[in-house]
């Protein structure tokens, strides 16, 4: 499975994304936010399920997802 | 020391609270939510943990939990976070002056902010008419305690947070008294609960809470780093960040935590109910010394807490002597200018007894003794 990147907006947000997530048995692990995926300061979740799955989930949340990149394996 | 001060600050604490802070002190060193490595990351998930606890006390969602530095603060960023673009704002007859002075700042500084303070009277029916008689066509906000900080007198703002909910006005509550003691939930009206984390919730000095049910944004106080949209000159404008500018205060965040544990644990009930009977009792002895009284009316509601004067001398006096005697109680006027000028009180202040859930019946007994004495041969 592609490993993603899914930038949201603070660690707040991270941590919610990472409980809500992890609560469904989907992995997931937080770090800052590459430079060319945010606009400063910021937290990304990684992730390896099915990014559109994944969306849905934290849009059913009200989990703003800004960016994402895909990640090399 | 026997200290029946609780109404000021909780003391002492559950044994978890200092552990706690201890634990944070040593191992979660770094800034949560701005750098990202381990150590940062791991500080950022107690907090977060903390948000989910008092989101779930207060039935809010964690990222709408906002830290703060004491319940002055919360309601600070509320009122002024509303207060903004200008209205009217009704407030209580009984507010500490955590509300009611920005309210009178924001009037006295700005022109187009009105202030009325609506009476707190012998019935809580009257007291609700007071409260409605006085809404406006441009009333934005009330502001209101849930218990008196100087009476214990709880106060009707669920049936006030209804009628604002209806009519549109945003609904602030100052939860210093009532926090750990009553069940207080967001919902029904209530938009936003302010309140200490260092009285009924157990925290330690320096912690506050704000808790928004998201339906209002507010305007910001306070700007600056928020380790979110680094690069933006604007300010981050979503909870929680919005209002954590700077660095949180992890420690005192993370023992808060095992604080509400402890509340949750032993029950709002159970520790309502404990406090109370101490009251109950303090309450029952004191009534019988001729030279003191009893600030409390038949057929109110009182949060566990009992204020008191004594005929011969002033509060100041009083808890003067009972320090010496090693009680620690609050005399004078409890930050509370416009409770004192309404309980005509301004002269000799009050005296305060505010017992925990950590006293015991002999403690109170112990101090009942002092005020026999004080009453049959003076201080």
């Amino acid at each position: 499975m592609q490993k993603s990147l899914i930038a949201v907006s603070s660690i707040t947000y991270a941590m919610k994304a990472k409980k809500l997530l992890n609560n469904m048995g989907i992995y997931c692990e937080i770090q800052k936010t590459p430079k060319n995926l945010g606009s400063g300061c910021g937290y990304s979740i990684r992730v390896r399920d099915d990014l559109r799955y994944i969306f849905s989930i934290l849009d059913r949340e009200n989990i703003a997802h800004k960016a994402y990149q895909n990640l090399s394996e | 020391m026997i200290y029946f001060d609780n109404s000021a600050t909780t003391f002492p604490k559950p044994r978890a609270v200092f552990d706690r802070a201890d634990y944070a002190a040593r191992y979660l060193g770094g800034n949560p939510g701005r750098s990202g490595h381990k150590m940062s990351v791991r500080a950022a998930d107690e907090v977060y943990k903390v948000r989910e606890k008092i989101a779930c006390l207060f039935n809010a969602k964690p990222e709408n939990v906002v830290f703060t530095l004491n319940c002055t603060h919360a309601v600070n960023f509320a009122m002024k976070g509303i207060m903004q673009s200008g209205g009217h704002i009704i407030i209580s007859s009984l507010e500490h002056n955590a509300v009611s002075r920005p309210a009178f700042e924001l009037m006295n500084s700005r022109r187009n902010v009105s202030v009325s303070v609506a009476r707190v009277s012998e019935s809580k029916d009257k007291t609700i008419s007071n409260f409605k008689s006085l809404i406006r066509k441009n009333t934005k906000c009330i502001c209101m305690m849930a218990a008196s900080n100087v009476t214990g007198e709880i106060l009707p703002f669920n049936e006030i947070a209804a009628i604002c909910r209806k009519r549109g006005i945003c609904f602030i509550l100052d939860a210093a008294q009532g926090a750990g003691i009553m069940d207080i939930k967001l919902g029904s009206g209530i938009n936003f609960i302010c309140c200490a984390g260092h009285k009924g919730l157990f925290g330690l000095s320096g912690t506050g809470v704000l808790v928004s049910d998201g339906k209002y944004q507010l305007s910001t106080i306070i700007e600056g780093g928020t380790g979110a949209t680094s690069l933006e000159l604007k300010q981050t404008d979503f909870l929680p960040e919005q209002l954590e500018s700077g660095t949180i205060n992890v420690p005192g965040i993370v023992s808060l935590g095992a604080g509400v544990d402890f509340v949750k644990k032993t029950g709002i009930n159970n520790i309502r109910k404990k406090e109370d009977r101490l009251c109950d009792m303090f309450v029952s002895q004191v009534e019988q010394l001729d030279d003191f009284t009893v600030i409390r009316d038949s057929g109110k509601e009182y949060a566990p807490l009992v204020s008191f004067s004594y005929k011969n001398a002033n509060s100041f006096e009083v808890t003067e002597y009972l320090s010496k005697c090693g009680f620690a109680l609050r005399g004078g006027y409890h930050c509370s200018a416009l409770a004192h000028a309404n309980l005509g009180t301004k002269e000799d202040g009050l005296t305060r007894f505010s017992p925990s859930v950590f006293n015991s019946e002999t403690e109170v007994r112990k101090l009942t003794a002092v005020l026999k004495k004080v009453n049959n041969i003076g201080i």
